[in-house]
């Protein structure tokens, strides 16, 4: 199943870094993305895009959990040469991962 | 003297995201009759940088570009005793006082008390510290006459200044994005700046509203799992503030929603740490907030809180780096992967042969991997766009790099519909200076 079927997500930056907060919408899921989303997951699926660490933060208040994606952004929206400067697209990228 | 006066409640309103942020649903906001304050956030990381390369062109420019068409707008609102908040002076604060003061004396409304900021230009400041460029590893000195500006992120306190005053709109540069929001919460409400949880959920709220119909529906669709009413006339998000809560809801009959998902996704947008969230005002901690679909697209939000304020300013420096070249051009059908793949290799012999050893040379498929990279398996596709970005010293030689996109017409067969652009490479990258350090400066003139 892709977690797209069951959460939803945004991505942001702030420099070099972007963050994706990942929310279910069924908050019976919560155990499952808690155990399979885990930082090595997501930092092995966006591969060469992050160059630095990837650091997990849950959030069971709401359901979620928030990923902090350090050098991540080709040197950030200002300076990057990427077509997607802000990572606005990772919102959608972690969406695509199996759970 | 209590520090929070009890009971009172704020209506506080969104009226701008962005530099290029839309009027209408400001205009909305402002004919609503619903809130007391609107809170216009004019910046980013990135329009903060086109800003200062505005000024570098004209002295007198650098400052918010829609005042002059936002203000008839907002006349009834201003008439009425509506107040403003905003950093509509970008990289020049003072500019921007004079597009609102000759605009509202065009307006027949003389006599408005406009309230404006200085300081938050801290060049001379990280010249002198030789600031720690971070995410550069490297120092202001080591970039010499590259460094072109500096703005530091100014928070509540000179907002509070200037509403004591009874300034009825006030406009600064660098004012942080919450910031514009806090200032005005806790000078209505009560609140002491230095009421650390106070602060911190007169953050939440700030935050919330500070990217606009982030909160109501924009960057949000993905259908069909998420899908909202009208997404083409989005409204803006308010805010009704009381001690312990807040309720973001939305303006009847506008597009969008405001419910249990779009607060969730902008609660943690551009949040690190959840615990741990700086701005100028306070250390914001939103890990307990709890929210509250209440329907009616109104969501009650509680939970957030704050510790002490940090103890150094952000800064964004601006960086010279020259010029940046981009150029696209497509191919469709069978095939297109390898033509294009072919184009790649010619553009790469005639750049390599163009361009200095220290430039920067990016190319992409669009369509196959320009986004996430090359991925196993992805499908053959249809049609991809090659594009090339380049980033020079040179703007001859950004130039000449484009134009070698536009001579692959003459590449592999079927390229079609070239489109290139040359534009100033101005970075911005993160410094931090003490904040006792950075001396501001508020004055409240009349139109």
């Amino acid at each position: 199943m892709k977690l797209r079927e069951i959460a939803y997500s945004r991505s942001g930056d702030k420099g070099d870094v972007s963050n994706i907060c990942v929310f279910v919408d069924d908050p019976a899921d919560y155990p499952l993305l808690v155990e399979r989303l885990t930082a090595d997951r997501v930092r092995a699926h966006f591969g060469g895009l992050v160059e630095g660490d990837v650091v997990r933060y849950e959030l069971p208040n709401v359901h979620g959990l928030n990923f902090v994606l350090d050098r991540a952004l080709g040197g950030g929206v200002s300076m990057t040469l990427r077509v997607d400067p802000h990572g606005k697209s990772f919102q959608s990228h972690v969406l695509d991962m199996e759970v | 003297m209590p520090r929070r006066a009890s009971g009172g409640t704020l209506a506080i309103g969104s009226g701008s995201a962005y530099a290029n942020d839309r009027l209408a649903p400001a205009a909305a906001m402002a004919d609503s009759g619903r809130v007391s304050y609107i809170g216009f956030d004019c910046l980013a990381e990135r329009t903060m940088a086109l800003a200062h390369v505005r000024r570098r062109r004209n002295p007198a420019s650098g400052q918010d570009e829609r005042i002059r068409r936002l203000l008839p707008l907002l006349r009834g609102y201003l008439a009425a005793g509506g107040r403003v908040v905003g950093n509509f002076g970008a990289a020049n604060p003072d500019a921007a006082a004079a597009d609102f003061v000759e605009g509202l004396r065009a307006l027949g409304l003389a006599g408005v008390r406009l309230g404006v900021i200085r300081g938050d230009d801290v060049l001379d400041l990280v010249l002198a510290q030789d600031a720690e460029l971070p995410e550069l590893g490297t120092t202001v000195a080591a970039l010499g006459d590259r460094i072109v500006s500096a703005n530091a992120y100014i928070g509540a306190e000179p907002i509070v200044d200037c509403l004591r005053e009874d300034a009825q709109i006030v406009l600064g540069g660098r004012l942080a994005d919450p910031s514009l929001f806090v200032g005005p919460i806790c000078h209505e409400l009560g609140w002491s700046l230095d009421d650390w949880e106070a602060v911190g959920h007169a953050t939440l709220v700030g935050h919330l509203l500070e990217c606009g119909v982030h909160s109501t529906g924009g960057n949000f669709e993905d259908p069909p799992y998420r899908v909202v009413p009208d997404p083409h006339r989005l409204g803006f998000p308010l805010a009704e503030v009381s001690e312990d809560s807040a309720v973001v809801t939305k303006l009847d009959g506008t597009g969008g929603a405001v419910d249990e998902r779009t607060m969730k996704t902008q609660l943690y947008y551009e949040i690190h740490d959840p615990r741990t969230y700086l701005t100028p005002d306070v250390t914001a901690d939103f890990s307990q907030v709890r929210v509250e679909d209440l329907g009616g697209d109104r969501v009650r939000l509680s939970g957030a809180t704050g510790r002490e304020w940090p103890a150094t300013l952000k800064v964004l420096v601006g960086v010279d780096q020259g010029y940046r070249a981009t150029g696209e051009i497509s191919y469709g059908g069978p095939g297109c992967l390898e033509r294009a793949r072919r184009a790649e290799e010619i553009l790469r012999a005639h750049l390599d042969e163009l361009l200095d050893p220290g430039d920067h040379v990016r190319i992409d498929l669009q369509g196959m991997n320009s986004l996430f990279g090359d991925k196993e398996g992805t499908a053959y596709p249809e049609e991809v766009r090659l594009r090339l970005a380049v980033r020079t010293e040179s703007e001859e030689l950004a130039r000449d790099a484009a134009h070698e996109v536009e001579l692959l017409y003459f590449g592999p067969a079927g390229g079609g519909g070239v489109v290139t652009s040359v534009v100033p490479a101005l970075g911005v990258t993160p410094a931090y200076v003490p904040r006792e350090l950075v001396t501001l400066e508020t004055e409240v003139v009349t139109s």
